[in-house]
């Protein structure tokens, strides 16, 4: 069978005046029903990018260039655009990071919980709020039958969330991708909504992608976690096994320089630099310059993903 | 020791209106303080989004004036102090903003964001000033050839180092840092937590540490002091408010940071429900609807803010019962 998702050799750039950013360069990532992959990285890196791709929400400039990405084994890169609208929200649904800005403010969170079932499942009326209603109450959300009448702003921000994520299930997704969903959260409503989360793909067998910066979260939840840097995937592996057994050295570098592993009162390990000018080529390995170990041929040679335990795929000339 | 920096019963409020025809109602921000800064010390202060713990930051710092209660500055309570003493005080008391992109004017160039507090402060003349700006730049690990750039040409990272360079440039006594990492990348962040650390150590700053993140926090602090709607709920050094917290809400926002170590993990979640709003606080202690241990008189009776174990101090009413049985 098929995997449930399969990112093969993606590319996605933006024609810009000062030149073509290669914002994603190159990226295979797999995920299977009912597991939580990874995506990893800091800002600009392309995970949101990769994301967007997958859905085919681009922004403009940006245009996805090389690669397929095959749902269910079907190459959602050939649909046509209304074939594609029936995936999206549908069998792929996506959680964004800020709910204040996705939700819209002139329509009841009812109304728009159960827009979904009425594009895709054609519900009306009180049918769709009666769904509306079921999904609020399964998110968490108290007193529902009351809630779907109110507005966003009547909503607190992990209230909201609830919402998009009541939203995102609304017609029963294979896959979710949720870019950065606690971000905007308070450290004690982001571990409700993380165990919201993990509790509805377990139980549904949903995949799910998540993209996060916040390693914390990633150790707690993925199953396999991919690290990005410069558009590029770097690393990939069992989540535990990543984290016990860090190999490409910006992985490692991220890992300590995490206040969690530091002592109080010393010094946090530190990377000089910052990352590469994405426009443009690139040749040979983009941490090069930032990386305590890389030598000349680094900057020459195209670096390739390298199996080095099962499943433990490093893209690094110095780990063999 | 004398405090530094002292906040006595600190409180305030602004008008909160709910609709056009809706009662005029009482937003408590904060809601009764006391705080004490020791010279050379890192005081943590920590809590959630509406806790009320960034306009501490800003009545410390006399940016806003208290409802009641006061600020001491080495003694001299801040509402009283002449025109010159309150110069003085704004002089050696600087602060360090959360967001770099816009706590920097974009249309001035760094020389011009670095020389202005010289020049409102009257140090130095124009040449004196330049080299000033070029010494600063180094400090934060900027080069002194960025003079005259404009903030966009930076990256956040180094823009929170110019942030940094601007509140040292009065040659402050206190340093008072809002969210300062924050908004910065992982591998950015270390860097700044390790300047912040270097200036500290090298100028023997005292600095005032606000933060959510319990991570940061504990790299950064000797002494922390947890807020929770508009209140300390707990507060004592590092060690035992980290280790041994002692009160129900600073153990429920340790339980919630996800940990990278197997070991840190606790999977459940302590604390139920949401922050209740400010304006109609709950009656007794503050957190006790979101309380797994909460009581009858948990609702009846606010909790003051005791000391329970040398230092350390908690505002619940049943700290020893829950947290120190085993030691008693």
């Amino acid at each position: 069978m098929p995997p449930l998702l399969e990112i093969a050799g993606l590319r996605t750039e933006f024609r810009l005046k000062s030149g073509v950013l290669k914002a994603v360069r190159g990226v295979d990532l797999t995920v299977e029903p009912g597991e939580t992959v990874a995506l990893v990285g800091e800002s600009g890196c392309g995970k949101s990018i990769t994301a967007a791709s997958v859905l085919r929400l681009v922004p403009p400039p940006g245009r996805i260039v090389a690669g397929a990405i095959r749902f269910k084994g079907e190459d959602l890169l050939a649909l046509s655009e209304e074939r594609m609208r029936e995936i999206r929200g549908n069998r792929i649904a996506m959680v964004f990071q800020d709910p204040m800005t996705s939700l819209n403010p002139v329509f009841t969170v009812g109304y728009q919980v159960a827009e979904g079932l009425r594009i895709h499942r054609g519900l009306t009326g009180a049918d769709a709020e009666r769904e509306a209603v079921d999904l609020l109450t399964q998110v968490g959300i108290p007193a529902a039958q009351d809630r779907v009448k109110d507005y966003p702003h009547q909503l607190s921000g992990g209230m909201r969330q609830r919402v998009m994520i009541a939203m995102a299930l609304a017609c029963g997704p294979e896959l979710v991708i949720a870019d950065e969903p606690t971000t905007a959260l308070d450290v004690t409503i982001q571990a409700q909504i993380l165990e919201l989360l993990d509790r509805l793909m377990a139980k549904n067998r949903m995949g799910l992608i998540l993209i996060t910066h916040n390693l914390g979260i990633v150790a707690e939840r993925a199953h396999r976690t991919a690290i990005m840097y410069a558009g590029e995937i770097v690393e990939s592996a069992p989540t535990a096994e990543l984290f016990a057994n860090p190999l490409h050295p910006y992985t490692k570098g991220l890992l300590a320089s995490l206040p969690e592993f530091g002592t109080p009162g010393e010094k946090l390990a530190t990377f000089a630099g910052g990352v590469p000018d994405l426009r443009g080529d690139l040749t040979g390995c983009p941490f090069k310059e930032r990386c305590p170990v890389g030598d000349d041929a680094c900057s020459r040679e195209t670096i390739k993903m390298t199996e080095v335990a099962p499943g433990h795929l490093v893209r690094c000339r110095k780990v063999s | 020791m004398t405090p530094l920096l002292t906040a006595e019963n600190l409180v305030k409020q602004y008008p909160a209106r709910g609709g056009m025809f809706a009662e005029k109602r009482i937003l408590t921000a904060v809601a009764g303080i006391d705080l004490e800064l020791y010279p050379g010390e890192t005081l943590g202060l920590a809590g959630e989004s509406g806790c009320g713990k960034s306009t501490v930051a800003r009545l410390l710092t006399g940016l806003t004036p208290p409802t009641s209660g006061s600020v001491k500055y080495e003694g001299r309570e801040l509402a009283r102090m002449s025109k010159a003493e309150l110069a003085q005080y704004r002089k050696e008391v600087q602060m360090v903003f959360q967001d770099p992109f816009s706590s920097l004017n974009p249309r001035m160039r760094v020389a011009e964001i670095l020389g202005e507090p010289l020049e409102i402060h009257r140090i130095g003349d124009t040449s004196g000033r330049r080299d000033k700006v070029a010494e600063l730049l180094s400090r934060v690990g900027l080069s002194p050839e960025h003079m005259m750039r404009f903030p966009h040409e930076f990256s956040g990272g180094q823009r929170q180092r110019i942030g940094i360079a601007r509140a040292l440039a009065v040659a402050p006594r206190l340093i008072i840092a809002d969210e300062p990492v924050s908004a910065l990348d992982l591998s950015i962040q270390a860097q700044i937590i390790n300047l912040l650390q270097d200036v500290k150590k090298d100028l023997g700053l005292s600095f005032l540490f606000i933060t959510h993140d319990l991570s940061v926090l504990r790299h950064l602090s000797d002494r922390v002091a947890i807020m929770y709607l508009g209140r300390i709920v707990e507060t004592g050094s590092r060690d035992q408010v980290l280790n041994r917290p002692l009160h129900p809400y600073t153990e429920a926002l340790l339980a919630a940071i996800p940990s990278i170590d197997p070991k840190k993990r606790t999977r459940h979640v302590i604390a139920k429900g949401e922050l209740p709003s400010p304006v109609s606080p709950p009656s007794g202690c503050p957190f006790h609807p979101r309380c797994p241990y909460a009581q009858p008189v948990c609702s009846e009776k606010r909790p003051e803010l005791l000391e329970k174990v040398p230092g350390q101090r908690a505002a619940c009413h049943f700290s020893e019962e829950i947290f120190l049985k085993e030691t008693k």
